[in-house]
């Protein structure tokens, strides 16, 4: 009896503190889920990656151009003391490449923060350049003749240092002030030329930008304000690169240059449904730095100013409404007002037999908007508007400084038509017209009677048809598609003035479908594909006198054309999936195609040909494939292991580094008996990355 | 066996009773102020997981803005007390997203009542993302510790959701580095604002210039289209042509110029090499019309030579 009594006690003892112990576990474990869902989190990753071949086309930009080896560091450290609301901040990316971020943060949410960031950019050009140009990265430059191929080689590139600073701070709840600055160092080389022959150069680059902008906003009830100033300011090392060769040219270069704006916004909410906006802003921006060619003796006339005394004023004023006058219509009202004034003394700068002067040009655009949007049942609404752009363009007075037609008024007039299904549970979508009509007025001719004879692009008459339509369609739980297609024409006339020359035609068209497929809670399937197309027919001027045969050359008079017809095509897919093989462990995957062909169709009034020495430019045709696969393995709670496999392949027959011989192409060298300098595409590239990485999260 | 089962029986009572004291006592917030009403359902187990918003700075209740769940999702009472004879609850006042009914203005509302002061959000009603019923919620995710959109690797997938065609640009060989997320779209646009194309800037000159401000001069030779509109040369999204031109010089140039000498030039590909000072044949390899008209944005010289009005100098 005893034993079973002591037994009996035991065990209900045992139970007893069963309860007692396990119920506070349990509180413990929800505490700690409940941490990890709702505070800051933070990782640190380490790893290592290489890649098998250079990527001179891919590997632009991301530090990993060549074949080799690269550390991977990444850190983003979060945490928030919730006492107080103050967040810190670390965030690290790239830290072993040569593209690396750093940004520490700091902020006491609702009352004042700063920031501070390293950002470094870098370019690095695709190209490999085979020269015996001498003083590459310099202000002085020789050419000096090689057997093409036989120079040195090197690539060109150029990188940004960036350090941005920012800082806020909150006076009660109404009023903010906020700073930012960003202080931008550019320095490297790029392509160039000699400008008096066509022979290599190298624009060596060491500048320097600031931009400076400050803030203080107030917002109370209906009414919000902010205003601040905005500067910049350009400086560079490089003011004139002088090159030699058989003759010397000296190439100037952008001056110092810097700006003022002084700037407001604002807006009132008159009733919950009105609400009334504007803007204001005027900036001045100098150039007014030494001229470096007026201290080349002889290379100036001594008549020829010294500086240019460049200002420009823009100066920026708009108001807009936006109103719900009935339950289910909306309408919005904008009217702008920009006026850019180029404010620089015209001078003579070029005395003699052709003088000439320097060309500012200014520009005053009003433009206004109305649109309004009905809401219909079941979610549809229809929306209509027009917008006109009304634009004075001043006339240089100058003689001599319009080499192609001009006009000093500007119409461009925009009629959108558009159905709108939304709020749907099943198919939303959107089908959208629109009508935009612009015309010149007061052609004003250049100097020259053939080239009076063109239409220019930005300004000539055109009438542009563009459709849209988009859906959006959740055809299962599971399943979601998009479709999104365009389809645009533009018209272009020949003016008031009949210029027969120019661009005559553009369309554009674009397709894509996009699918996303839920296969299980932890699977999911994604595709999409896009098929795009631009051309644009030109007509150009062909010099020669008929009859044939004549070849397209520089000659003048006579009424020879040519007929350019430019096409683009585009071709892209994706496909991806990523899910959960198990709780640890993650995989996904994508094959991503962009596959381009671009046309240069060119063709000539009867009995007309090309040149002798060229010949008729090939299609192009640029392809690039990318794999991608990445397991990742929970090995605990806060630790991951990530492998990454990325497959690219890139190939183009790009010509412009090209010439076409009778044995075929082959690389192109500038200049015959002079210069020799070639730059090399790589017209294959291949490569392979293999990564690892360790994370650790907290 | 017996007193096996009474601890057992003990035990198991003990976790009605545990249960009943903490339903006794009110349910504690576990992120925000007032919370407990919606988190008593809503928790770690939802199919959209809400608690994360604690790792935001919605979810910073030391901040006196931070709101509440109904400051966003509305007063919600049918929700919260489901009315008798119901079998299905109501949703909330305000449910985010496009499928839920809810109009894209009532949506955005619940952001703008704190945030419409926001120097780039005051005129979010009348940008064209508004117009085109684009809520907030369209893009951001704010019951997340990470909105994708706000990060500058992950934001253009986001807004390639709905501007596929962008989606193919950025990856033509000529290209600004969005890739490598050097250059966000928001680096260029303010989806908040009403800018004409909804530059972050108040033109596209002005945005260009933020980055590239050795184009703005003024210069001694302005070049016509410089000072006007970057985007009439370039298509800063990424092309097959370099220097991200929308078409290749000669033609491109030859939209506006192209009638005595050799502007008028055709395009061909040199059969051998050329002499440096023959345009016609030098018009279309290489850097074409820039191989000598280089300072093609503008020139400050002031050489006493015709030719500097042509960018050669």
């Amino acid at each position: 009896m005893r034993k079973q009594i002591n037994t009996s006690f035991q065990m209900t003892a045992l139970a007893a503190a069963l309860a007692l112990c396990y119920g506070p576990a349990l509180a413990d474990d929800t505490d700690a889920e409940l941490t990890a869902l709702t505070k800051p989190s933070s990782n640190v990753s380490v790893g290592l990656g290489g890649w098998s071949n250079d990527r001179n086309r891919s590997g632009m930009y991301d530090g990993m151009r060549e074949a080799g080896g690269y550390l991977l560091i990444d850190a983003d450290i979060l945490s928030r003391d919730d006492a107080t609301g103050t967040w810190l901040g670390l965030k690290a990316r790239n830290l072993g490449l040569e593209n690396f971020e750093l940004k520490g943060e700091w902020l006491k949410q609702g009352d004042i923060g700063a920031s501070i960031e390293y950002n470094r950019i870098i370019s690095d050009s695709p190209y490999t350049i085979n020269t015996g140009l001498q003083g590459l990265n310099t202000t002085s430059q020789r050419v000096v003749n090689i057997v093409p191929g036989q120079g040195s080689s090197g690539e060109l590139g150029t990188q940004r240092d960036r350090l941005q600073a920012q800082f806020l701070k909150h006076f009660g709840n109404e009023l903010k002030f906020e700073a930012s600055f960003r202080n931008e160092e550019k320095n490297g080389t790029r392509l160039y030329g000699r400008g008096g022959a066509a022979e290599f150069a190298v624009e060596p680059i060491d500048s320097v930008i600031r931009l400076l902008e400050t803030t203080l906003s107030y917002n109370k009830d209906k009414l919000q304000l902010s205003g601040g100033y905005y500067g910049t300011s350009y400086s560079t090392e490089n003011k004139l690169v002088t090159t030699v060769g058989t003759a010397t040219f000296r190439l100037s270069q952008p001056l110092d240059n810097m700006s003022h704006e002084l700037f407001m916004n604002g807006g009132y909410n008159f009733t919950p449904t009105t609400r009334g906006t504007f803007k204001v802003s005027y900036s001045l921006a100098k150039q007014d730095e030494r001229l470096p060619t007026a201290d080349v003796p002889g290379l100036a006339s001594p008549l020829a100013p010294v500086n240019l005394d460049g200002k420009l004023a823009t100066t920026l004023a708009e108001i807009g409404i936006t109103a719900k006058p009935l339950p289910k219509l909306s309408v919005l009202g904008n009217l702008r007002y920009r006026d850019f004034d180029d404010k620089t003394p015209v001078r003579q700068y070029v005395f003699g037999a052709t003088p000439m002067f320097n060309t500012p040009f200014s520009y005053r655009n009003v433009i206004g908007k109305l649109e309004g949007t009905y809401r219909l049942d079941d979610g549809y609404s229809l929306l209509g508007g027009v917008e006109h752009n009304g634009q004075d363009r001043t006339t240089p007075t100058a003689a001599g400084v319009i080499r192609v037609p001009f006009v000093t008024k500007l119409d461009t007039t925009s009629y959108r038509l558009q159905v709108r299904k939304s709020m749907s549970e099943t198919v939303n979508g959107t089908l959208a017209y629109v009508n935009e009509q612009r015309s010149g007025k007061n052609y004003f001719r250049s100097g020259e009677a053939e080239e009076n004879l063109i239409h220019p692009l930005h300004i000539a008459d055109r009438k542009r048809d563009k459709v849209r339509a988009m859906i959006d369609w959740s055809a299962t739980e599971k399943l979601n598609l998009q479709f999104a297609a365009e389809s645009s024409t533009d018209k272009y006339g020949n003016g008031p003035n009949g210029n027969p020359l120019g661009i005559q035609k553009g369309t554009g068209s674009f397709f894509s479908a996009d699918a996303n497929y839920q296969v299980q809670t932890d699977w999911e399937l994604n595709g999409w594909v896009s098929l795009d197309e631009s051309k644009a027919d030109e007509t150009t001027y062909c010099g020669g006198t008929l009859p044939a045969p004549v070849s397209c050359d520089e000659g003048t008079g006579g009424t020879n054309r040519k007929y350019n017809s430019l096409k683009e095509t585009g071709t892209s897919f994706g496909v991806g999936i990523k899910g959960k093989v198990s709780s640890r462990l993650k995989i996904g995957g994508n094959v991503e195609q962009f596959r381009s062909i671009n046309k240069y169709n060119q063709t000539f009034t009867a009995g007309v040909s090309l040149p002798t020495g060229l010949a008729p430019t090939p299609d192009i045709t640029n392809n690039m494939l990318k794999f991608k696969i990445f397991t990742e393995y929970a090995m605990q709670k806060n630790t991951d292991l990530r492998f990454d496999l990325i497959h690219e392949k890139y190939n183009t027959n790009d010509w412009t580094w090209n010439m076409l011989t009778p044995a075929g192409t082959s690389t192109w060298a500038y200049g015959s008996v002079t210069d020799g300098t070639t730059v090399n595409a790589s017209p294959k590239q291949q490569s392979t990355f293999l990564g690892v990485r360790f994370k650790y999260k907290f | 066996m017996r007193s096996l089962a009474a601890g057992l029986c003990l035990f198991a009572m003990a976790q009605p009773a545990l249960s009943q004291d903490a339903a006794k006592a009110p349910r504690k917030d576990l992120v925000l102020k007032g919370d407990a009403v919606c988190t008593r359902c809503h928790g770690a187990d939802e199919e959209y997981p809400v608690l994360s918003i604690g790792k935001t700075k919605h979810g910073t209740v030391a901040d006196g803005r931070t709101p509440t769940c109904t400051s966003c999702h509305g007063a919600s009472e049918t929700h919260i007390n489901r009315p008798a004879g119901t079998n299905e609850r109501p949703k909330p006042t305000v449910v985010f997203g496009k499928r839920n009914g809810v109009p894209a203005e009532t949506q955005s509302q619940a952001c703008l009542t704190c945030h419409q002061g926001d120097p780039k959000r005051i005129h979010w009603k009348s940008s064209m993302h508004a117009s085109q019923d684009v809520a907030c919620t369209s893009c951001h995710k704010i019951h997340t510790g990470q909105d994708a959109v706000r990060d500058k690797m992950t934001q253009p997938q986001v807004c390639f959701t709905c501007h596929q065609d962008k989606r193919a640009q950025v990856n033509k060989p000529s290209r600004h580095p969005v890739l490598e997320g050097k250059v966000s779209c928001s680096d260029c646009h303010n989806t908040h604002g009403n800018n004409p194309k909804q530059m972050v800037k108040a033109s596209v000159v002005e945005t260009c210039y933020t980055c590239h401000l050795e184009k703005r001069g003024p210069f001694v030779h302005n070049h016509q289209p410089v000072t006007e509109d970057c985007s009439i040369c370039h298509n800063p999204h990424g092309s097959t042509i370099n220097a991200l031109l929308k078409s290749r010089p000669p033609f491109l140039c030859q939209d506006c110029h192209g009638t005595s000498g050799h502007r008028n030039q055709a395009a061909g590909l040199p059969t051998g090499r050329v002499a440096s000072g023959s345009s016609t044949l030098n018009g279309t390899v290489g850097r074409a019309c820039l191989n000598c008209h280089t300072n093609i944005h503008g020139s400050n010289s002031t050489e006493n030579n015709a030719t500097v009005g042509r960018f050669r100098r």
